[in-house]
């Protein structure tokens, strides 16, 4: 028996309570059908997506089916960078550094992949803290990087190249390349892209730049003296251009 | 009511939006083609030195033409191979006074610089005017020069301001290579 007969002949209150039940009967079941349609919708695009992986492992296993066997190896690009002529190095340059000093550090940069690079290298330096040393607060201040590559070893006690030098990197302030998105390109790097295997000894020269004049005692503001800071460079190759072979 | 089936389906549409895009991203068999870079890092440490100097007393009053002295102190850390002065001096109420100074490596001693004069500075400072000059007598690291300055003519107070300035482009020591 429904409600609403079982009503008939109910006094008014009875009746209005019997009226907000069904009522709310009514809301509950509404929700339940959206619950149940989203549920089915849930269910409906993972099934979808079920079925595209699969396509996919399908795909991938079709295309993985061949009648002939090949073999193939890829290659290696690893950069290497040691002191050269029995140096230190990079390390670190004790004595206060004064406007027009240089500290020339000898290293080998040793292609011991089995890739040739590019032609191309970059080099940034950043300095750690940055300041007026290396981040142009100063300006025309600051430190500053040359680069220079012998053809043989460098003779560490004089600091010449017995052979013949290339200049990779003209002097020029790191504020410039002080990040990766301002790394320089390195020029010449001959020995390098040659072939694998070869190493490019490499004249890193470390300036300062300095125009100041310290009145009564006091250095003028901004300035480069009495700053510490830890360069850090950072040479970047590139695998030479991909090749196409046809057999 | 109708908000609640709004929200769920909104919830569901979300969740099969990410099902089907992790779907795609899995099922793609073509990898992003790009060339191999090899990277190296060397580190250095550098610090950089400070050149200045100070006068002390940098005010000197005459009120007689007796000599004073005054010491010069390299208060950095880089040698210098020289050293400017900035000479003011007062207009006094009477007089012309005018005013020569000496420097020394070592202290004066009865007037004497190892028993010599000492080197003269510039030519001389008169009344009433400012001058810039350079010495080549400079205080050592973590050391001092001395001045003598000896007046002429005073007949009243009379004020003399010695200034220093130390220029990286001319007055520091020479400058060095090193190789390591």
């Amino acid at each position: 028996m429904s409600a609403v007969s079982r009503a008939s002949g109910s006094s008014p209150a009875e009746l209005s309570r019997i009226k907000k039940e069904r009522a709310m009967r009514q809301h509950c079941h509404t929700r339940t059908r959206s619950r149940r349609h989203g549920r089915g919708v849930l269910a409906g695009l993972f099934v979808a997506s079920v079925g595209l992986m699969t396509t996919a492992g399908v795909y991938a296993a079709l295309s993985g089916v061949a009648t002939g066997s090949e073999s193939v190896t890829s290659g290696t690009l690893n950069l290497t960078l040691t002191a050269d002529s029995g140096g230190a190095g990079f390390s670190n340059f004790v004595p206060k550094m004064a406007p027009g000093d240089t500290d020339n550090v000898y290293v080998n940069l040793n292609n011991t992949g089995t890739l040739a690079s590019a032609a191309g290298m970059t080099l940034w330096v950043a300095g750690t803290p940055a300041n007026a040393l290396t981040n142009g607060t100063a300006p025309s201040e600051g430190l500053t990087v040359t680069a220079t590559q012998c053809s043989v070893a460098w003779t560490l006690a004089t600091g010449v190249c017995s052979g013949s030098t290339t200049a990779i990197l003209v002097t020029t302030q790191i504020s410039t390349f002080n990040t990766a998105g301002t790394a320089v390109s390195l020029s010449n790097v001959p020995s390098l892209a040659a072939a694998t295997g070869q190493v490019a000894h490499v004249q890193v020269s470390l300036g300062l730049v300095g125009t100041e004049t310290s009145t009564n005692g006091v250095a003028p503001s901004p300035t480069i003296q009495g700053l510490s800071t830890t360069l850090a460079y950072t040479f970047t190759e590139q695998q030479r251009l991909g090749t196409t072979i046809n057999q | 009511m109708a908000t609640h089936v709004r929200r769920a389906a909104s919830r569901t549409v979300a969740v099969a939006t990410v099902l089907l895009l992790s779907a795609l991203l899995v099922s793609d068999p073509a990898g992003a083609a790009s060339l191999i870079k090899g990277k190296v890092l060397g580190s250095e440490s550098v610090t950089s030195g400070t050149w200045a100097a100070t006068a002390s007393p940098s005010t000197l009053t005459f009120t007689t033409s007796t000599a004073q002295s005054s010491t010069v102190t390299n208060t950095g850390t880089i040698a210098l191979s020289g050293i400017g002065y900035k000479v003011t001096v007062s207009n006094p109420a009477s007089g012309s006074p005018s005013f020569t100074i000496y420097a020394c490596a070592v202290v004066w001693s009865s007037g004497r610089c190892s028993g010599g004069s000492g080197t003269k500075i510039g030519t001389s400072f008169a009344k009433n005017s400012t001058t810039t000059t350079t010495s080549t007598v400079v205080p050592p690291l973590s050391g001092s020069a001395y001045l003598q300055i000896a007046p002429t003519g005073v007949t009243s107070s009379v004020t003399l301001t010695l200034g220093t300035t130390i220029s990286s482009a001319t007055q520091l020591r020479a400058q060095v290579s090193t190789n390591q």
